[in-house]
This record gives C-alpha cells, structure tokens and sequence, in this order.
C-alpha cells in the first residue's frame, strides 16, 4: 500500500485532483467556485497524461542541433501534444463560462446558486 | 404470377382521389362526385381482374421489380390479386359506391361541419383496405394496417367535442397497441424463424402455409407458437375480439356512415380477414395442427382451440350485452362485435367446409350490418332518434327504412332466404364433421342465432307492431342485471307492488301518487285513467313532457337500488324509465314527435341519396342467400379454399382432417 | 484519387475560415452573416455530395494532416457511416437557414457560432483519431453553449452554463477514457487502436477506458439519467437555434459512440467484455421508457420534443447494446437509419415549432389547439413527422425501428425487443396529444390582449388576431413574420422523412461494405 503511494503517487493524486473537482462542482454554491471545480477536474486529467508519459531519465524531445552518439532515450512528444491541446480547450471553455457567468450575474445580481433557483422560481 | 398494374391502381385511385376532393372543397356536388367516381373506378379495376383471378392467375405488383427500389432489406413492398385479397377488395370496393351516395345523403341532411376532411378521409380508408386486401406479404400488409388506424381516427374523431376525442383517444390506443405492438412483433418473430431457415427469411403469404416457416416451426415451436398468438391477437383487436374489443362501441360515436361501411366491413372485416391471412397463408391448417400446446392437466390443445374459444366466448357475451343496449349503434356494434367471431371462429375450426361458411360470412355479414347501420343512421337524419326504446311506432314513419331493417336483422340471425343463412349452414357442418369438443362450437352458434332474435326482434316489432302510445315494457333494458330483486321474492313490502295483472287501482294509486309527486309537473287529471295510469301506458300528448323530464331524470339516476324504493320514479315498469347504462345521452331532441309518427310513404321518408343504397344493399343481401355461387362469393370462397388444402371442393366433404392436413403440408 | 481526399480537410477547415468572415465583414457592412452562412452550407453540402458519390461506389476515403506517419499524425477517414452523418449535418445545416433568414436569431456573431458548430460537427464525423475526436467534441459544445445562451433574456445562460458544466465534466470523462487507453496501447488512431487494443497487456485499463468513454457519451447524447441539460437547452434555446443542435449535435455524439464501439473497440472484444453489452442495453432501454414517460407531461411542446429526443437516442444506444450483446448485423444496420432519419425528424419538428411559436406565440400544447385550421401546412407536416416518429410506416421512423428490432430478436434479447414494440405505444401518447389539439380541439379564446400592439421585426402588419391567438405573445408574434421558405422547408423535412421511409433496402445496400467490415 505504501509502495503503491510513493511509486504511483502522481496517481493517487490524480483521483485526489478528480474527487476535489467534483466535489466542487456539486457542493459549491458560487458559480463561479463550480467553474473552478470543473478547471480543477481538468487540470487532474493533464496530471494523468503527465505521469503516464514521464520517463525516468527521459531527454525532451526535440531534435538535437549536431548528431547524437548512441542511443537516446526520448519521451514521446505525443501526450504532450495532447496536453497543451487540452489545456487550451479548457480555456476556451472556461472563457465562455465566465461570460456566461457574467451575463448571469448581470441579469439576476447573484452568483449564489440557490438564490439563483429562488429568483428565477419567482420569475 | 403475372405482374400487373392493377392492384397497385385500385389502390392508388382512391388516393388520387383524395388530392381531388381536397382540391374541390369549395364545391360539393363536384368533390361527392369524385367520391363516387373513385369507388366505381376501383370496383372497375377489381371486376376486371375477377375472372382471371377465379381461373387461377395471380397478379402482382411488387416495387422491387418495377422501380428497382427495395423497401427493406430482404423484403419488397407487393401487392397481389389472388382469391383472398379480390375476395375482400370486392366486397369494399362495391359497398363504398353505395356508401359514398348515402354519406352525401347523411352529411347534407345533417349539415355536418368538416365534409370535406371526411370525404378525404373515407376515400383514404378505402385505400387502405384494399391495400390490406391486396397485400403480398406480412409487412406490406402491417404498412396498409397502420395507415388504415391512422386515416380512420379522423373519422372517429369527426365531431370534435369531448366524447368525440375520447373515443378516438381509445381507438388510437387500441388500434396502434395492436397493429404496432401485436403485429409488429409478430412479424418480426416470422422473418426471424424463416431467416433460421436455408430456404431464406420471407414473409410472402401462400396459399397453405410459408413453407419455409413450416420447417422453422419444428425446430423452434415456442416461438412459432407465440408467434401466432401474436398475429393473432394484432389483427383480434381490430377484428373485436374479446377483450380487446371495447374500442368498437365507442367509435359509433363516429358518423353513420363511418360506424357503417368502416366499423362494420372495412376496418373490423379487415382485422377478420388478417386473421384469415394468418390462418390460411402464414401458418396453414397444417403447421397449426402439428403445433399443439402442451396445457398442463389437459394434455395436448391443438393451437386453434384458445382462438376458437375466445371466439366462441367474444360472440356468446357480446350477444348478451347487445341485448341490453338502449342505444341503436351501440347495439348494433355489440351485434358485429358478436358477428365478427363468427368469422373467427370458423377459421379457427380448421375445417374445410367451417372455412367456407366463415369466409362467405364476411360479404354476409357486411351487406347485413351495412343495411342495418344506414337504417339507423337514416332514422337519426330524418328523426333524430338514436333509442330503441324511443322508437315505438317509427314503421309508419319509416315504412322502406324498417323494413330493410328487417331484412338485415333476419341476415344476422341466419334466417334464410338472407345470406346469414348460408355461411351458419356450412360452419355447423363444419363443426359437425370436427365432432368431439368442437361440438360446444357448434352449441354455440346456435345459442347466438337466438339471441340474435332476441335483440333484434324487438327493434323490427316496436316498430311496425307497436305505436307510440301503446308499446311494451322492455325489462331487459330497463332494470339492472340479473333482474330485479323483488322478481326473485324479495321481501313483504315489495309484494305489494308487484301485480302481474295490472293490480288493484290502491296499489297503483300509492306509486303513481308518490311518482307524480317526484314528477315535474302537477297536472290535474279529468278521467281517472289519466289520474292512475296502467303499466304500460305512457308517452301520449298531454306526458310528452313528463316523459322526456323523466327519461332525462332516469339517466343519470341509479336504477341499481329501484328494487326497494317504492317511490322511485319509473312508473313501474314502463320504458320511459330506461337507464342508457352510460350510454351518452346528447340527443334529447330523440322520439316520437308531439302527435306522433307521421305516416309516410317509402319513396317519401327521406332523400333518395339514403333510401337508394338502403334497398340496393338490403336487396344484395338477399340476393347472397338466395343465389350465393350466382353472385360469385361462395365460388371465390369455395377457390380459396380448394388453394388451401390443394384438392377440389366437392372431395373435401369426404376425406377425414387429418389426411387433409397432411395434404396440405405435401 | 487525389483530389478527392482533399475535400475531408476542407470540409472541416473551410466553415472555420468563413466563420471569421461575418465578424470581419461585419465591421463594413450589416447583416452579411446569413449570406456567408448560406454560402458557405451550400458549399459544404455539394462538397459532401460529391464526397458521398466516391464512398459509396469506391470505399473509405482518408486523408493525413500535413502528411504525417498516423503513428503520431491526425488521419480524417469517411467510410460509407461517417459520409451519412456528414450529408445529415451539411443538409440540416443548409435547411435550418431556410428558416433563420427571418425567424432566428440576427447578428453576425450568430452566424459565426452557426458554422463554428457545423465545423466542429464535420470534424466529429470525419476525424480518424480518438483525442482529435475530444477536441472536436469540445469545439461543438462550445459552439452549442453560445448558441444556446444567444436566447433572448437570462434563462438561456442559466441553461446554457448548466449544460456548460455537465458537457465539460462529460468531456473530460471521454478524455480519461483515451487517457487509460493511450497508456495501455501508446496510440490514438482509431484503426491502428483496432488492432492495438485486442493485443493490449493491460486489459484492465482497456476497460476502464472504455467505462469512462460510455458515461461521456452518455451524457453527451442525453440519456437518463445524465439528460437533465438537454430539455433546458433545447427549450431556452432560441427558436432558431433548437433545430439546428436537436438534429444534429447528439447525433454527432452518437455517431463517435457509434464509431468507437465498433471501430476503435471492435464488437467481438466488447463482446467479451463482461457487462459492457448489459450496461449500454440497459442504459439505452431505461432512457426509451424514461424519456417517453417525462415527455407525456409535459405542458411545453419544445421540452416534450426535447424529452422526446431522450428516449429516441435509448433506442440508438439499445442498438449499440443488442450490437455488442448479439453481434448483430441488423442492428448496427437500425442504428444508423434511426440515427439519420432521427435527425431529420426533430429538425422538422423544431422547426414547425418554431414557425408556430413566430407567428402566434404559441408554446405550450394547449396553445396549439385548432393550428391544423390556420396553418394546415404546418399542422400537416407536424403530423407527418410526429407519425413518422412513432413508427408508423412507411416512414423512415418504422424503417429504423424495424432492423433494430429485427436485430434484438435474431439475437434473442427479449426484454430489448419489448421495449422497442412498447416504444412504439408510448411515442403515440405524446404525439397523439399534440395531434388531436392541432385538429380536433377547438381554438382558445380569439384575439389576444396586445396582437394590434406587436412590432414584426420586419416592419409587417400586425394582424394576428384572426381567430387564432396564444394567451401568450412572445415578443413579436404575427402571422406575417413566417416567409413561405419557413413553411416549404418544414414541408420539405415531413416529405423526405416519408419518402426515406421506401429507403430501407437502400440504406442497407449502401452501409453493407461498413458492416462486413465491422463483422469479421
């Protein structure tokens, strides 16, 4: 169980990261706190593509300038990629998000969910 | 097998015509006319194919072969004419050019709203049905049974209040339950076992049996047989079998002619003749016979039997609530409910001859009820009576409507000269040469030609044998069932007010002393016969309103607890008092007119555009029952079932039905 | 050939490009956003006729971004499934203008977001690369939030955030998905993962893979119980707008759950994936019934049909289910025509309920008593569609119904089967309610408080109050506001949906070289 922790700690963090995100989603009453939640639970996915691709003694890879005695071992450039994509995708939503978010509060005046549902209730 | 265009053209004609008559809605002479002119066109179409079709060619028409396109994978959209189908296309398409003039005649002499959606409408149906008639395999079939539902709600629902909407509401569950659900699945079980077969999934019908099901069956009998209790009940709730048959009495809230030539030959025939595809064409005699359940404690059941008594039972019951059924159409739908079953039943008797009688009974049952339903749909116009018990005396006002009537009702019990008889006849020999248990089928038909009698009799005599004045009590309409308790004995203070022989006039003076009370007029009473009037007196000048009052009170009262009221208001036991058992009661302007029925001359009680379909298609019917081979029914019937069992109809008679089962799987 | 390869990049990167255009030429001129639009869709929807005339008759077309190997490229394939969704969207996309002309929404940014969403519709339907997929996933939502939030008054943005929230999390589930896949088989195109996954060390995280990707999904195509955005959505929506994502975003969704189940995992390993064929059945049967029972009681037409959409895609996913449980052929065969001929059914629908809520300001389904009087064409083509949806042949709702429960009963999944024959019964109590208050049903009280008073937002007369009137005007309700190309476009969904109704062995014809190629 221990070894599990220290070897594949980024992992368990990983589903740390995951639980705290939902849980801000669903327990928060600020919008803006849920918003937070769901960059949270993002940011955990990157942590995942980060750990599975590190490699221990791994050089970046990026071709070097002269030729390279022997062998080098290269991360993938791959889950890279992917991570950088993702991370902008996340700001995308997260901008369109806060504008809604900024529209909303302009209308009702509340960024509190449950005053929120009282005020569109009486609408 | 000749491809040929007709069928698809009697098919599409009415559709064609349904365009023109949206088109012409501005004038009605012209779009009635194309009513008319559609139906004469597709009984043209459908006549000139009848003499191949009775030589033995068989043409079709299949959208695979003429336009390359193929309407599901592995299954083509066909039509076919072969005996069956020009069987039931005939018998339509020749009815709805009498329908069309006398649905002109009803909707102008009502001056109903929206005549131009029901012409479209009825003009689809008709397409429908043949459609159905003409239909080469199960899915081609389950398309024109649906379509047929959903152009016939429109006509249910055709006087857009309240009772209007529910009934179609109730039909559209009941329709689409048993034609998307029931039929569906069937179907889909059928292509699934012949699929498991190397001769190829199909779903053609042939006359005999689907060879290839036959083979899957034995194999798979299971589902086989649920399969066909599946079929069967797909097309039982259009055909009204019990208990899936409470949607027919509702719809007459649907315009005569609608509850006439749809609820009692296109619609409910082409749930009987589904029924005959089934058993004929899908399944076969054989493979139903090879196919017994295994009834725990009973031992083996051949597949047929739970048909048959459901069948037997649905025409036993809807004869018995027929005759407690105030309202005309109501009982007149209770009556087809019942007559259906015939049908049913003498397919389900697996029997050569029974097949015959159940498959000419539907032309003689279609040309009956149709005469009995434009009666009743003419004495509404003309009247705007709907209650038997209102119609005391209407012979003389209605002299040519009754009297075809008469010729109907003695359809329906299987009196001949009237076609009922024929197909009564050959169902009992039917029943007869099955012997064994089959014997109770045979029992009862015969218990259901007398209660046929029973409650058509009294219709035909309170009108021509009574007057308005002066008619019977009807108890069976009038008190709850089961009788009423003091007939039974009861207790001591009921006594007093039974008096079979008209009592002493103390006792009638305590009743109607407390019934005038209750009553809603005072009226003093110069003669002592007025003052205490005698059991069967009623509606006359001076009661026309106290009668109307009380019949309007008695509705919706409760006569569930008029046993031990004595002063309940139902003058004893005369007919006025009758509870409609919830039968919607809209017609309060109903009955004899102030000074009674105006005596009438038959070309003069109503407009010809009624009277003319009345006497041709109470003509035909005895025309059927008089000459059945002359006007080509029974020889199509007699074909189709020679094409069933593969021999010649006279050597059917005397070979046992084993052999002749056997037969047919060779 | 070539050229032809080139047209999958270019579906995809042209409506990105003409998206900037509206904005662009918005600063000279006004109003250019629908004649780019138009131009653009008709463009995109030539360039998927002549794409489908090469699948269909030729095989798969697929083309490489930049020329990279697909070990690390992005590969976009269109076999004869994705060429059918691809002609569904450029086709709705193309009709749905018909009607915003005049009736949608106005704006440049509008018609930014519209090809916006159409991009990334093509590229869900084109792309050959599992994370590529996410990215054009989220390119749809995004597209879909702001069109959703382009509602007039603030209930679009709470149901637009609502559905922002739920979309990410959903989103964000797919991607652990590709995530534990990508770490068990180290690569992310979709045909080299076919052979890749099988061979797996890690079976385990295959499968944990695949549970994340189907929760994704699921909420994505709305099924219960993960559907709750989906009514909000569709009825905040703009009238406009709702057409447009009904018909077409979840069915992208369903189309890449689709995809990854019978290409990326392929059916025989999920076949022998414990539970995975129960839990898509069960998750497909529970959402028919779910969703036909909430859209019974529902008072408000737009929230019936978008309950309505819930239960229909059950019957997809179910397909999905009785095609992993029983190796259907039949089914995958039922799937996609229910997919398509779905698709067409609920843009017609929203946009016949859209015309009516324009020119009468009727919503609710009590508002719409009598419409069949003062708009029978409309009133018509709703029939026609509601029926068609039912399942009542001949009409592509009956074809689609039929092969998947064909499908259900070769494979001898009986619970399926009975909800698909139920499905038939509980599709007709909502439809059948709109339907007898379009016809049978008298029309309310005639002549609303404020029709004299209401602006058309075209400069039209005001003369609605002919016998016809909602209790309720939403803004700019008059007959007039309607043109006959919103009218013709309506009629012109109800006739395509019947007339693909006759299609059935067609569709089979065309997607038989997919199935025998997902089959063995």
């Amino acid at each position: 169980m221990i070894d599990l922790l220290t070897s594949h700690y980024t992992y368990v963090l990983l589903f740390v990261l995951l639980g705290l995100g939902i849980y801000m989603v669903i327990a928060s009453e600020n919008l803006v706190k849920k918003l937070i939640g769901v960059n949270l639970f993002q940011t955990a996915i990157f942590l995942f593509f980060i750990s599975m691709a590190y490699i221990e003694g791994g050089s970046a890879p990026i071709v070097p300038h002269e030729g390279v005695p022997g062998e080098v071992m290269v991360a993938s450039p791959l889950p890279q990629v992917i991570v950088l994509t993702a991370i902008v995708v996340g700001i995308a939503l997260t901008a369109v998000g806060l504008a809604l978010i900024i529209r909303i509060y302009a209308e009702y005046g509340t960024l509190r969910e449950d005053t929120l549902r009282e005020v569109r209730a009486d609408e | 097998m000749v491809a040929d265009l007709r069928p698809l053209a009697a098919v599409l004609v009415s559709a064609v015509a349904i365009v023109l008559i949206v088109a012409s809605h501005r004038r009605p002479n012209l779009r009635e006319g194309w009513s008319v002119l559609a139906a004469l066109a597709k009984f043209g179409i459908i006549v000139s194919m009848l003499p191949a079709v009775m030589d033995g060619t068989v043409f079709r028409w299949s959208l695979a072969e003429s336009t390359g396109i193929q309407f599901l994978a592995g299954i083509d959209f066909a039509l076919r004419a072969d005996p069956l189908g020009i069987f039931f296309a005939l018998l339509a398409s020749f009815l709805w050019i009498f329908t069309s003039f006398y649905a002109t005649g009803y909707m102008r002499g009502l001056d109903e709203h929206s005549q131009t959606r029901f012409f479209a409408s009825f003009a689809a149906s008709l397409s429908a049905a043949v459609g159905i008639a003409f239909a080469a395999n199960l899915v081609t079939i389950f398309v024109f049974y649906e379509l047929l539902s959903l152009v016939t709600y429109p006509l249910v629902a055709h006087n857009e209040d309240n009772e209007a909407r529910i009934a179609g509401r109730k039909y559209l569950t009941y329709t689409f339950f048993g034609g998307g659900v029931f039929l569906l699945a069937g179907t889909v079980l059928i292509y699934w076992l012949t699929s498991l077969v190397s001769s190829g999934p199909t779903l053609a019908f042939e006359a005999g049996g689907i060879e290839a099901l036959a083979t899957a069956a034995q194999a798979e009998p299971v589902y086989a047989q649920a399969a066909f209790f599946l079929l069967i009940a797909g097309f039982g709730v259009k055909a009204a079998l019990m208990p899936l048959h409470s949607w027919l009495a509702d719809a007459m809230v649907a315009p005569t002619p609608v509850s006439g030539l749809l609820h009692a030959v296109a619609v409910v025939k082409s749930g009987a003749f589904g029924i005959a595809r089934v058993i004929l064409e899908v399944f076969g005699p054989g493979l139903i016979r090879d196919l017994p359940l295994d009834v725990p404690g009973i031992g083996e059941v051949g597949l047929n039997i739970p048909v048959a008594i459901v069948a037997a039972f649905t025409l036993t019951a809807a004869s018995i609530i027929a005759m407690r059924k105030d309202h005309l159409k109501r009982r007149l739908a209770y009556s087809t409910t019942a007559q259906l079953s015939y049908i049913v039943l003498g397919l389900s008797m697996l029997h050569p001859y029974a097949m015959v009688g159940a498959l000419f009974h539907i032309p003689a049952h279609a040309f009956a009820k149709l005469t009995l339903f434009f009666c009743a749909g003419s004495i509404h116009v003309e009247t705007h009576t709907d209650y038997i018990s209102e119609m005391a005396g209407i012979g003389k006002r209605m002299p040519l409507t009754m009297a075809a009537f008469t010729v109907g009702a003695a359809g329906m019990a299987g009196l001949p000269p009237v076609a009922g008889f024929v197909s009564k006849f050959y169902m009992l020999i039917g029943a007869g040469y099955m012997g064994g248990e089959y014997w109770l089928f045979a029992g009862a038909l015969l218990l259901s030609a007398v209660l046929n009698v029973a409650y058509f009799w009294p219709v035909v005599y309170t009108a021509f044998f009574e007057s308005e004045d002066r008619h019977d009590a009807k108890p069976l309409l009038e008190f709850p069932r089961g009788g009423v308790l003091r007939s039974y004995g009861g207790t001591d203070s009921d006594d007093d007010h039974v008096a079979a022989d008209g009592g002493d006039p103390t006792d009638r003076a305590e009743t109607t002393d407390a019934t005038d009370a209750e009553s809603a007029d005072e009226e003093e009473f110069e003669y002592a016969v007025d003052k205490y009037p005698s059991d069967h007196t009623t509606a006359d000048g001076a009661d026309a309103t106290s009668h109307s009052a009380d019949a309007r009170a008695s509705e919706t009262g409760d006569h569930a607890d008029d046993d031990d009221a004595p002063g309940h208001d139902d003058h004893g036991d005369a007919v006025d008092a009758v509870d409609h058992h919830g039968d919607h009661d809209d017609h309060l302007t109903g009955g004899p007119p102030a000074d009674g029925w105006q005596r009438r001359s038959p070309f003069a009680e109503s407009t010809w555009l009624m009277l003319a379909p009345i006497a041709v298609i109470a003509t035909g019917a005895i025309v059927l029952g008089i000459g059945p081979d002359y006007a080509v029914f029974l020889e199509l019937a007699t074909r189709i079932v020679e094409g069933v069992f593969g021999m010649p109809f006279e050597e059917l008679g005397g070979v046992p039905l084993d052999e002749l089962v056997t037969e047919v799987n060779d | 050939m070539s050229s032809i390869d080139l047209l999958l990049p270019l579906l995809i990167a042209v409506p990105i490009i003409t998206a900037t255009l509206p904005i662009a030429l918005g600063l000279r001129y006004d109003r250019t956003g629908w004649s780019v639009a138009a131009l653009t869709t008709t463009g995109l929807l030539a360039g998927a006729l002549a794409l489908a005339s090469v699948v269909y008759t030729d095989g798969p077309v697929s083309h490489t971004l930049g020329g990279y190997p697909i070990e690390y490229g992005i590969q976009l394939v269109a076999d004869e499934f994705s060429t059918l969704i691809t002609l569904l969207v450029t086709t709705v996309a193309t009709g749905v203008l018909a009607y915003t002309r005049r009736g949608g929404p106005r704006g440049n940014t509008f018609y930014t977001a519209y090809l916006l969403l159409v991009a990334g519709l093509l590229g869900i339907s084109l792309t050959g690369d599992v994370f590529n997929l996410f990215v054009f996933l989220e390119i749809t939502s995004i597209a879909t939030y702001a069109l959703v939030a382009s509602g007039d008054g603030p209930e679009a943005a709470v149901a637009s955030l609502q559905y922002l929230i739920l979309g990410t999390v959903a989103a964000s589930m797919y991607l652990i998905g590709v995530a534990f896949v990508f770490m068990a088989t180290g690569t992310l195109n979709m045909i080299e993962l076919a052979d890749a996954i099988p061979a797996a060390e890690r079976p385990v995280l295959i499968r944990a893979g695949f549970a994340f990707i189907v929760v994704g999904f699921a909420v994505k195509v709305a099924q219960w119980p993960l559907h709750t955005w989906q009514p909000s959505a569709y009825q905040r929506a703009p009238d406009g707008v709702t057409p447009l994502i009904a018909a077409l975003v979840s069915t992208a969704s369903a189309y890449a759950f689709g995809r990854v189940i019978v290409t990326v995992f392929g059916v025989d390993y999920l076949a022998a994936m414990p539970n995975a064929a129960s839990i898509v059945v069960t998750v497909g049967c529970v959402s028919v019934l779910a969703g036909t029972i909430l859209a019974v009681i529902q008072t408000e037409v737009k929230r019936m049909l978008a309950y309505s959409s819930v239960s229909q895609f059950g019957l997809v996913i179910a397909a999905y289910g009785v095609v992993i449980a029983g190796s259907s052929e039949t089914a995958l065969i039922g799937a996609i025509v229910h997919l398509v001929g779905h698709g067409l059914l609920k843009a017609g629908l929203f946009l016949a309920a859209a015309v009516v809520a324009t020119s009468y300001g009727a919503r609710t389904v009590d508002e719409y008593a009598g419409l069949a009087r003062e708009r029978p064409f409309v009133a018509g083509s709703m029939a026609v569609l509601l029926l068609v949806l039912v399942g009542v042949p001949p009409g592509v709702g009956f074809v689609g119904k039929w092969y998947i429960a064909l499908g259900a009963v070769q494979s001898e999944l009986w619970p399926v089967a009975a909800v698909i024959f139920l499905s038939t019964m509980l599709t007709l109590a909502y439809a059948a309610r709109l339907l007898e208050k379009m016809y049978f049903t008298p029309p309310l009280s005639v002549g609303s408080a404020d029709a004299p008073g209401s602006i058309a937002t075209d400069g039209g007369t005001a003369d609605a109050d002919d016998g016809f009137a909602g209790t309720s005007t939403h803004g700019n309700a008059t007959p007039d506001a309607v043109s006959i190309g919103m009218i013709a476009i309506v009629v012109g969904f109800a006739l395509a949906a019947v007339a693909l109704g006759f299609a059935g062995g067609t569709f089979a014809d065309l997607l038989e070289p997919f199935i025998t190629e997902v089959f063995n």
